[in-house]
């Protein structure tokens, strides 16, 4: 696998989205490249920041009233 | 109004995936209150058409799917931003931020705000907004993400890696403006 390769298959990896063999071929292509290795690091922690970002729990109030609701 | 045992069951299955619905509802309406009539609604007519759901298959993207049906309903009548991505062109923040001399993890993502982030996202057009929602907020898989969309997995990848790139490029933008890089992309700090 070369860098051009492993940036196609970076979406994937980082949405555990690849076949176990695609994964062990793209974990062998990061450790010998650290720039990947990097650069699947930075992708990785900007979904954990979009997470992170966007979470937010239902306001109790809707949830109970939601709950009267549907009962 | 006397329910029916299997109303109930389903009613409770139903709102363990509320937090799911809401965070949806929110980040596609930007409006607590928009979010929580849409997302009522949307457990309302789930309950109507309980029979269509399948049981074994995935609840939370059914769910989803009502949701997001009755938004774009709503949605198409009262238009007024673009629903698709101009295209940006390949933006990779992480090669932008290298080229220029930052450190891109540590310089840039360490220092953007959640509000930020949140800003980002919910100035993504609906169409790519949602993909992001479901696969990096939720956790869908794409398999689970096409379901609750109605489009195949190719459609989910394609949305997805626009809507981030487009996602990175906001990002940028903001860091610059606020200063956290200089307009070239190198860090304030001198090395
Ligand atoms: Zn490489």
């Amino acid at each position: 696998m070369n860098c051009k390769d492993c940036s196609e298959k970076l979406d994937r990896f980082v949405d555990r989205e690849l076949n176990s063999t695609e994964v062990l071929e793209l974990q062998l292509h990061l450790e010998s490249c650290p720039d990947c290795q990097d650069h699947y690091e930075f992708e990785a922690h900007m979904k954990r920041l979009v997470k992170h970002s966007c979470d937010c729990d239902t306001p109790p109030a809707f949830r109970e009233k939601l709950r009267q609701l549907l009962s | 109004m006397a329910e029916s045992p299997a109303r109930t069951a389903f009613a409770e299955e139903a709102l363990t995936h509320l937090d799911t619905l809401y965070r949806g509802a929110l980040r596609l309406t930007r409006d607590p209150d928009q979010a929580q009539d849409l997302v009522q609604e949307a457990y309302l007519r789930a309950l109507r058409y309980q029979h269509s759901y399948q049981q074994g298959t995935n609840m939370k993207a059914w769910l989803f799917a009502i949701m997001r049906n009755l938004f774009w309903d709503r949605f198409k009548g009262s238009r007024k931003e673009d629903v698709s991505l101009d295209d940006v062109g390949e933006f990779v923040l992480y090669e932008k931020l290298r080229d220029e001399g930052a450190r891109p993890e540590a310089d840039v993502l360490d220092k953007l705000a959640a509000s930020e982030v949140v800003k980002a996202v919910e100035t993504l057009p609906p169409l790519h907004r949602e993909v992001v929602l479901l696969v990096d907020v939720e956790g869908f898989s794409y398999k689970d993400a096409a379901t609750a969309l109605g489009v195949p997995i190719g459609t989910v990848m394609s949305r997805l890696h626009r809507a981030r790139q487009q996602l990175q490029k906001s990002l940028y933008d903001y860091a610059v403006e606020s200063g956290i890089v200089r307009g070239n992309g190198r860090p304030q700090v001198q090395q």
